[in-house]
């Protein structure tokens, strides 16, 4: 296994020599600068695509709640009436079937 | 440090040329790096741009100018990691489309254009990234690192984030694991 080890050791120590640090072509940083401009101008298109979106999703929301609102913001029904007299009211035919059960006995 | 701390400052507050000047310094040795994590020299400037874009829109993070070299290779592993895993993805839909003897044949030509010295460094490399090509991506980045550029334990845990027996651990791991495929490859 030591055999193995010091085997690999030197591969390792030969991949290095054959693989050197390689110049870099005129064209990198020319290249470099073009791909940070193409991502900027991508970042910004992203933003403004979605700053469009939020203008139209605000947009809408708007004309949504311009239309619902009055149909949902209705008066609420106030009664001129006691609430002893409400109670009646909505119970007037109780007594009428107590009686019915009065003569079923 | 290949640059004085202050062309790192300028260049994190925005400075376009202190920029240029830090890419410069630094191209040739993250080329190199980038040439032995991906052995494919071809894409060697691809990923090196992809490595230094990287640092452009990610300067203005880094906390101090004094962990700008650990911050470089941390871009340059994660660059290479992403090529690795892509070229894993490609070869494997591309190679079910070449036949054994069509790729046998392919690399007799590309070896009978090179001299010896040339064709010695070849086999070298072809040697060294068939092995590496039998572990992780994970494993084939942090050997290459260790063994290959040197890296020492405390770069290595500045780069990886973290401690030295968590590290250590990882390297007795992966050298295992490499070291079972190198005896295979032997026998």
């Amino acid at each position: 296994m030591d055999r193995m080890h010091d085997s690999l050791d030197s591969l390792w120590a030969e991949y290095r020599d054959a693989c050197p640090d390689p110049e870099a072509s005129a064209h990198f940083m020319p290249m470099l600068w073009q791909k940070i401009e193409a991502r900027r101008l991508e970042t910004t298109s992203v933003f403004r695509h979605m700053a469009q979106a939020w203008v139209m999703a605000a947009l809408a929301l708007t004309l949504i709640i311009a239309v619902l609102l009055p149909r949902l913001h209705r008066e609420p029904v106030y009664s001129a009436n006691t609430y002893v007299e409400v109670l009646d009211d909505a119970h007037s035919n109780d007594a009428l079937d107590l009686l019915a059960a009065g003569e079923v006995e | 440090m290949l640059v004085d701390f202050g062309l790192i400052e300028r260049a994190r507050s925005g400075d376009d040329s202190a920029f240029s000047q830090v890419v410069q310094a630094y191209r040739k040795r993250i080329l190199g790096t980038i040439a032995r994590l991906i052995g494919r020299p071809e894409d060697v400037e691809d990923v090196g741009q992809e490595v230094f874009l990287r640092l452009y829109y990610s300067l203005e993070q880094l906390r101090t100018a004094e962990v700008f070299e650990p911050w470089l290779y941390r871009l340059t592993v994660n660059a290479a990691y992403d090529y690795l895993r892509r070229q894993r993805r490609r070869r494997e839909s591309r190679m079910s489309d070449l036949s054994e003897q069509q790729v046998m044949m392919a690399d007799a030509a590309e070896g009978g254009r090179q001299n010896e010295e040339d064709l010695r460094r070849s086999k070298v490399r072809e040697k060294v990234q068939a092995l590496l090509g039998k572990v992780s991506d994970e494993d084939r980045i942090l050997l290459t690192l260790k063994e290959v550029e040197g890296l020492s334990l405390k770069e290595l845990e500045k780069i990886y984030g973290v401690n030295e027996n968590a590290l250590k651990v990882r390297l007795f791991r992966a050298r295992q694991r490499v070291l079972k495929a190198y005896d295979a490859e032997e026998k």
